[in-house]
């Protein structure tokens, strides 16, 4: 079975497992949510500052949501030694890597799709024309977000504290997806075009290629049984 | 505190942390070193 | 396990030693021989640890790498060591750039903080190596330990050309034009014995680095070699 064939088996198998139990879901979009909630009873989104905040909110939101997702990514192979026996098999663990990727980001895709709109119509931001080139800027920045957030999920496995930990160690080291995607939102919000915040975008697909590549590469070190 | 101050201050603070550092450092290996003797000589 | 320990206590001796006559001969090359800057004053001299000590502190976070990479490939346990006792030191030249820094901000900008492109980026380095030492003592094997925490070394210097990127973009693109530019080091008037202070400083700080280093190696050696004989012990 080939590398691509290996990651579409095993990322059908964690969605099978999501459709079926909905948890990790439901809880994701719940608390992205519950963030836009508690955004705008903490800081005082009067329609002028909106505008500057906005990137940055949905980003912190988006962030959180993630780490959620993160923290239950390789739940599914806990038990009965799963993991230990997918080890095992001849499967390439860039595989197990990318599908476990794939996954989270399919996960946080789809809390996006219904936390953006929300975010707009609840803080009225206007018209809906920029919110594709929005959601595009997003999704690399999710993509940069899953790609790191499984490498240090998977090697944060056996740590203690491992709640405490992931965030701890992923956070610093997603800075340039965090400032790459909010200039970008950022000069769509104000004129509706990247223009200046293209290089941004470039740091943020290089992220992206150089982590994922990173990741398929260095997975065979990082899940040891 | 005049400019002489930030200085003494900053030298002041680098080389104390490196100091205790380095004497906390010899501590850890004394207490190695004999941790270590000991075994050796109960093995032997 | 032969190596860098048992490459005798006596070029450990020659390098304390070196590192010593050049940290005094640093102190007095920047405290008194060179001239105080012409624009920032006596302030300055605080440079002469600060550059340094990004230096070393950078230095520390290469040796991580080549130790978690050397450690990934051979499985050798000294790399592990290696890369375990760089972060540890590497930790204290990171904090220590830190206080420079602001130290020396306070009476060059009125504030002991700001998000300068400096500071916020050796802030980020610290929070990596923080979080590298944190993997490693709250992982519970000790192989699985190693290993985790070469990954995430790996892929925190992978990383750190891409915030140096996008922190000073970020700043630069950012910064109001009224607002001094620290991030320009004072080069323009430069004293040859300004030069000759920094360069003997940075020369002292190196050696002073890598005789901590090769210390923290050593006890690094001597704790594997306790937990080999305890296991055989109790086997």
């Amino acid at each position: 079975m080939n590398f691509l064939n290996q990651t579409l088996l095993l990322l059908k198998k964690d969605l099978i497992l999501e459709v079926r139990r909905r948890e990790n879901l439901l809880t994701m979009f719940f608390f992205g949510t519950l963030l836009l909630f508690v955004f705008h009873f903490s800081f005082d989104l009067v329609p002028e500052r909106v505008v500057e905040m906005a990137p940055g909110l949905l980003w912190l939101a988006f962030l959180f949501t993630g780490t959620l997702g993160l923290a239950q990514l390789f739940e599914a192979e806990r038990g009965n030694h799963c993991l230990e026996a997918l080890l095992l098999s001849p499967m390439d663990r860039g595989a197990l890597f990318l599908a476990k990727t794939a996954f989270n980001f399919i996960l946080m895709v789809l809390v996006e799709i219904v936390v953006i709109p929300l975010f707009w119509i609840l803080f009225n931001l206007g018209s809906w024309d920029i919110i594709p080139h929005l959601f595009l800027v997003v999704l690399l920045g999710t993509i940069g977000f899953c790609v790191l957030g499984t490498l240090l999920s998977a090697v944060t496995l056996k740590a203690r504290a491992r709640e405490l930990l992931l965030p701890l160690v992923l956070f610093p080291l997603m800075i340039p997806v965090i400032l790459g995607t909010i200039r970008c939102m950022e000069a769509i919000l104000r004129a509706g075009e990247l223009g200046d915040a293209l290089p941004w975008l470039r740091l943020l697909i290089g992220f992206d290629v150089i982590f994922l590549t990173v990741g398929i590469l260095i997975f065979d070190w990082v899940i040891e049984v | 505190m005049g400019a002489w101050g930030f200085v003494f201050l900053a030298y002041g603070i680098v080389w104390c942390a490196i100091l205790i550092y380095w004497f906390t450092l010899k501590r850890r290996l004394r207490r190695a070193e004999t941790e270590l003797a000991q075994l050796r000589a109960s093995q032997e | 396990m032969a190596g860098i320990s048992t490459a005798s206590v006596k070029t450990k001796g020659y390098l304390g030693a070196l590192a010593l006559i050049s940290v005094l001969l640093g102190l007095y090359w920047g405290l008194w021989h060179a001239p105080p800057d012409a624009y920032q004053g006596e302030v300055q001299r605080i440079m002469y640890l600060h550059i340094p000590s990004i230096l070393t502190a950078y230095l520390s976070f290469f040796l991580v790498f080549i130790g978690s990479c050397l450690y990934l490939w051979k499985r050798e346990k000294r790399d592990d060591i290696l890369a375990y006792s760089a972060a540890e030191i590497g930790v204290l030249f990171t904090a220590l750039t830190i206080i420079e820094g602001s130290v020396w901000g306070k009476p060059t900008w009125g504030v002991w903080w700001t998000w300068d492109a400096r500071l916020t980026l050796t802030a980020i380095l610290l929070l990596i190596f923080a979080g590298y030492l944190m993997l490693r003592s709250l992982t519970e094997d000790e192989n699985r330990a190693a290993s985790a925490a070469a990954v995430l070394g790996i892929i925190g210097f992978l990383d750190i050309p891409l915030i140096h990127m996008s922190v000073y973009w970020w700043r630069t693109l950012h910064q109001p034009p009224s607002i001094l530019r620290p991030d320009k080091a004072p080069w323009d008037n430069v004293h040859p014995a300004m030069l000759t202070a920094l360069g003997i400083n940075f020369i002292g700080f190196v050696l002073l680095y890598f005789y901590l280093l090769s210390q923290r190696f050593r006890l690094g050696e001597i704790n594997e070699e306790i937990k080999a004989r305890l296991l055989s012990r109790n086997h």
